[in-house]
């Protein structure tokens, strides 16, 4: 229960700090101003903390992806995101599934096909959620009749979320690496 | 609470595997703290700070500072200039 606690406060953390920093970007960033859907961030959030708490990290991720629309902007989406959040947030635990039934299990030795200590199979993760989060969030907006403004659902918009979910995890990870270990590491040697 | 920091732990080895295979790790914890250091210095002092400063302030030996300054210059992210009022002392500035 304790661990489940805590995990649960770190991925609302994480996922909504991604957020807060991923919309200061689109909205304040001037050369990346309204580029966001190009790098969005929070996807790295859905990825690390469903592949390293497992499934139940969702509804800690799930509400911090709420609390930035909800909260922080309440304006910014002219449409409910209850559902689409959702579905994003569970893209992540849908590509685990799908290579754990092909026979890829997620572990954490060597000999673990899926192994969580190796960056190329946690991209192979980020690859397969993007692409289902891309289609099936859209198809679930086209469905409905739902749009972002200044924009239209449709094929353009499945290819720039398939790309930001990608780009914006892959900056994540590079900035964690680059900035957070050196930090950890000058900690443990004081 | 093992559980979640063993999940941590994991996180960060596949961050060092991302990080060693960029190869953005050139510098070893030791010389990390003697960059670190100077990092420090510098703000403290726009001049540079003298060799003698960071080996006290780093709390590394004198020629793991120096083996790192000149691994530092190498690679242009210091520079090593005279100082004016002691000719004999070496100052160490960051490359802007």
């Amino acid at each position: 229960m304790k661990n489940f606690f805590y995990l649960t406060l770190t991925s609302f953390i994480f996922s909504s700090i991604l957020w807060i920093l991923w919309h200061f970007l689109d909205t304040h960033a001037f050369f990346l101003a309204g580029k966001g859907a190009f790098f969005y961030l929070p996807h790295a959030a859905r990825v690390l903390c469903v592949v390293y708490f497992g499934y139940r990290a969702i509804p800690g991720v799930y509400l911090g992806e709420l609390a930035g629309p909800y909260v922080i902007t309440p304006d910014m989406y002219a449409f409910s995101t209850l559902i689409p959040s959702f579905i994003s947030v569970i893209s992540v635990a849908f590509a685990i599934a799908l290579l754990n039934s092909l026979g890829l299990t997620l572990g954490h030795t060597r000999s673990s096909p899926l192994n969580k200590r190796n960056y190329k199979h946690i991209f192979l993760i980020t690859f397969i959620s993007a692409c289902f989060n891309a289609l099936v969030v859209n198809l679930y907006l086209s469905r409905n009749n739902l749009s972002f403004s200044n924009a239209i659902t449709d094929i353009e918009q499945v290819y720039r979320f398939f790309i930001g979910d990608i780009l914006g995890t892959v900056i994540v990870f590079i900035f964690l690496a680059t900035l957070l270990l050196p930090l950890l590491r000058q900690a443990r040697i004081q | 609470m093992k559980e979640f920091y063993k999940n941590i732990s994991d996180a960060l080895s596949m961050l060092d595997g991302l990080e060693q295979d960029l190869n953005i790790r050139h510098l070893t914890p030791n010389e990390l703290k003697v960059f670190y250091t100077i990092i420090i210095r510098s703000y403290q002092n726009n001049n540079g700070s003298n060799i003698s400063d960071i080996v006290e302030n780093s709390g590394m030996s004198r020629s793991t500072v120096y083996k790192t300054l000149k691994k530092l210059s190498a690679e242009g992210i210091i520079h090593l200039s005279q100082s004016d009022e002691d000719g004999r002392e070496s100052l160490v500035l960051l490359n802007s």
